[in-house]
């Protein structure tokens, strides 16, 4: 990691960003139903997953459809550790965020040889497979089987999920602004100059799925947590699409936008019930369907580039202006 | 002057609290006019062939709602409001949508809650909170012999070890000599299954010479199948929920086995899936199964005169007109939602959730105009299992026929 940070405008402007939003999650429960704390926590949880998922997909350039099975892993870690070894709750969110971590670095040696859609199909496979795994019954002493491990009355851990959550941020921006980073965006970008740089493809690729699912098995852990049950229809193959999409919508290499791609997951269901012309049932599917599209088409860098573009057009209408014909300045 | 505030503050304090409490008196969900109820379905996901059964229930609602009882519209002058949500089958979302309907939309009950996993996931939340679970729509026994556990809580249908000891018991009497092989969905569901057809078998339960589990997002039963048949079993029974059951006929003539004697579970039994397993089987694998049933079939022309049927047929006429009425599944959700107004209807002018819980767990209501004649509804303080009455059935050629009277699954 580079030693000394260089104070910009950018990030001091950063700064007070993530204190204001630091402050607004800390006081947000005062004037806040159960409810709408409990909305907030999974707003946590999948802020923590796309974190994750960013650093694969965002900064490494390798798509993962198989999020949400490392997040299963993590669910499944706390589950079995509270309701077979009596271990307190709290204490097996560590444990889960590392051994999905582990099944993830284990992940990525194997992945380091597919690239592109090959990999996607793989990830994807993972999903799949987590959910064959979790109802199989050959597992069903730990895992319960189909019918699932029950943790009891679920709770709204808000405070605890928004201080990792934070935590997990920060982490995840030290690291990824450093050596690390520049290694998985050399990675993404010119894979054929990396190696010959020096870079070990391997190392990095599965360093990159290790951090993923380190991330995703942390969340995971948290929603079983809050939600007190879990069995394989907890994490469906489309929990995966759906971080991938907010990770999209939030803008792909970027830390800013995971929390707006969060925010959609958790309330667009709710927003789509207000299209006209859907069935109820369908509106939260073509609703995330064209919304990726829209933000695909027209603004691939997600929530964020829209800031980026927004302030510097806002820095174009208040900066000195310039005539197009001569180019020298216009003073009005 | 700090004094002074901290005085006034109390003041203040205490004279809220009398306004806060005058709040609280009122039921949640109820209005003078409305009470608000609200369950989750899954109306998209894997199993998204029950959406019928919410429509079904709010189609009864609408007509209750419009129908003058004594004078006044709806059950004792108020309008049932039915709020359905859709939790894809997936327990984390029926958790994260129920917690909606009791603490946003602020529901008096939740009613006919879908699936066993689903249900169980927010049974210690819906407990602690003291919000009625009424009437969940799944047969597992749990909810019926854990009730005293959670007593906010009660099943409404045939459990299914009471209707897998009905099957037990045909066989023991009718072939006793049957060699057994079960098919099953690898979960509690498909386990209290086994558990009821064991004891309805007695002694006969060496009979069963092979079992087979599949997952619910397998996508074949093929194997499972052709392990079954290698045993030698001359009797399949089928114990999985509609899209399984219809795999399981489609794949048995491709592997060559006609098993004697077919049995599969009620759930899956109505004429919609099994029109669907006859053309994906062909008649002669289809032909012959046995089930049981509650609930009159609308799809059988032994009821065109009957007047639950021609309310059933009327009621999905005005408010589902392009639904298939055929489909039993409606009616499923009908006689539920007349059970509810069956309840309600007791509780008089002031309900409230205990006053609901209590008439539902200590009353027996004889007539249904969905359920068979004779089936009553009825629970006591020993027994928590509303509806225990089923007859057998066999198909034959697009109908189900009756093979025997009603008979108590549960031996009251």
């Amino acid at each position: 990691m580079t030693a000394g940070v260089r104070i910009t405008p950018s990030l001091v402007a950063r700064l007070v960003v993530l204190a204001g939003a630091i402050v607004f999650f800390a006081l947000a429960p005062l004037f806040m139903s159960n409810f709408r704390q409990s909305e907030l926590v999974l707003v946590g949880i999948y802020f923590i997953a796309i974190i994750g998922l960013n650093i694969v997909t965002g900064y490494s350039g390798q798509i993962s459809l198989g999020h949400g099975a490392f997040m299963g892993i993590g669910a499944y870690t706390t589950a079995i550790l509270v309701t077979k070894y009596d271990v307190g709750q709290y204490w097996t969110i560590p444990l889960a965020g590392l051994i999905a971590g582990i099944v993830g670095f284990l992940f990525g040696f194997p992945a380091l040889r597919l690239t592109g859609v090959y990999l996607a199909l793989a990830t994807f496979g993972l999903a799949v497979a987590f959910i064959s795994l979790a109802q199989s019954t050959r597992f069903e002493g730990y895992t319960g089987g189909g019918g699932g491990l029950a943790l009891g009355v679920p709770t709204t851990p808000y405070y605890l999920t928004w201080s990792i959550a934070l935590g997990m941020f920060v982490a995840a921006w030290l690291l990824l602004r450093g050596r690390l980073g520049r290694r998985l965006r050399a990675v993404r970008d010119a894979p054929v100059a990396a190696v010959s740089s020096g870079i070990n493809l391997a190392l990095v690729k599965a360093i990159a799925f290790g951090l993923a699912a380190l991330y995703a098995g942390v969340a995971g852990s948290l929603l079983v947590i809050r939600t007190g049950f879990v069995n394989y229809l907890t994490f469906p193959v489309l929990l995966s699409i759906l971080l991938l999409t907010g990770a999209a919508l939030g803008g792909f290499g970027s830390l800013g936008g995971v929390l707006f791609g969060a925010l959609f997951i958790q309330y667009a269901p709710g927003l789509s019930a207000t299209l006209p012309h859907v069935p109820k049932e369908s509106a939260p599917s073509v609703m995330y369907g064209v919304i990726l599209l829209i933000v695909l088409f027209l603004m691939p860098g997600g929530a964020a580039e829209l800031v980026r573009r927004l302030l510097g057009l806002l820095k174009r209408l208040t900066g000195p202006r310039y005539s197009r014909r001569t180019g020298e300045r216009v003073v009005s | 002057m700090r004094k002074a505030l901290l005085v006034a503050l109390c003041a203040a304090t205490v004279a809220l609290v009398p306004v806060a409490l005058g709040g609280s008196q009122a039921e949640p969900g109820v209005t003078a006019k409305i009470i608000t109820i609200g369950g989750t379905f899954p109306l998209t996901g894997v199993a998204s062939s029950y959406a019928p059964i919410p429509k079904g229930m709010t189609a009864y609602f609408s007509y209750i709602n419009a129908t003058k009882v004594n004078g006044k519209r709806g059950v004792n002058g108020r309008q049932i409001s039915f709020r359905v949500e859709d939790d894809a089958f997936n327990p984390q979302q029926t958790l994260q949508k129920t917690q909606a309907l009791v603490e946003q939309a602020r529901v008096f009950a939740l009613l006919g809650g879908l699936g066993t996993e689903p249900q169980l996931a927010v049974r210690d939340y819906l407990n602690s909170k003291k919000v009625p679970q009424l009437y969940v729509s799944t047969g597992a026994t749990t909810f019926g012999f854990d009730q005293k556990k959670y007593p906010w809580t009660l099943g409404w249908q045939p459990d299914y070890q009471a209707e897998a000891a009905i099957y037990g018991k045909q066989i023991a009497r009718n072939h006793p000599n049957a060699k057994i092989a079960i098919i099953f969905q690898n979960d509690d569901y498909g386990k209290d299954y086994i558990a009821g057809l064991e004891s309805g078998l007695g002694s006969k339960k060496s009979q069963i010479v092979a079992t087979r589990g599949f997952n619910v997002t397998d996508p074949s039963v093929g194997s499972q199948l052709t392990d079954l048949r290698r045993s030698g079993a001359d009797t399949l029974m089928i114990f999985a929920t509609p899209g399984k059951t219809i795999q399981t006929y489609g794949t048995l003539p491709r592997i060559g086995w006609k098993p004697e004697n077919i049995y599969l579970n009620s759930v899956s039994a109505t004429d919609t899936f099994m029109g669907i397993a006859v053309r994906s089987a062909g008649a002669a694998t289809v032909n012959g199964s046995i089930s049981v049933q509650y609930l009159k079939d609308p799809a059988n022309t032994e009821w065109n005169n009957d007047a639950g049927m021609k309310l059933y047929r009327r009621i999905m006429a005005k408010y589902l007109p392009e639904a298939n009425a055929n489909d039993g599944l409606y009616l499923y959700g009908m006689a539920k939602a007349y059970s509810f107004t069956q309840v309600l209807a007791k509780l008089g002018a002031t309900p409230t959730r205990a006053g609901l819980m209590k008439a539902a767990l200590g009353s027996t209501f004889k007539t249904n105009p969905f359920a068979l004649p004779g089936v009553v509804t009825q629970t006591s303080g020993r027994d928590a299992f509303p509806i225990s009455q089923v007859r057998l059935i066999r198909y034959n050629n697009g109908t189900w026929t009756a093979i025997g009277q009603l008979v108590n699954g549960r031996g009251k």
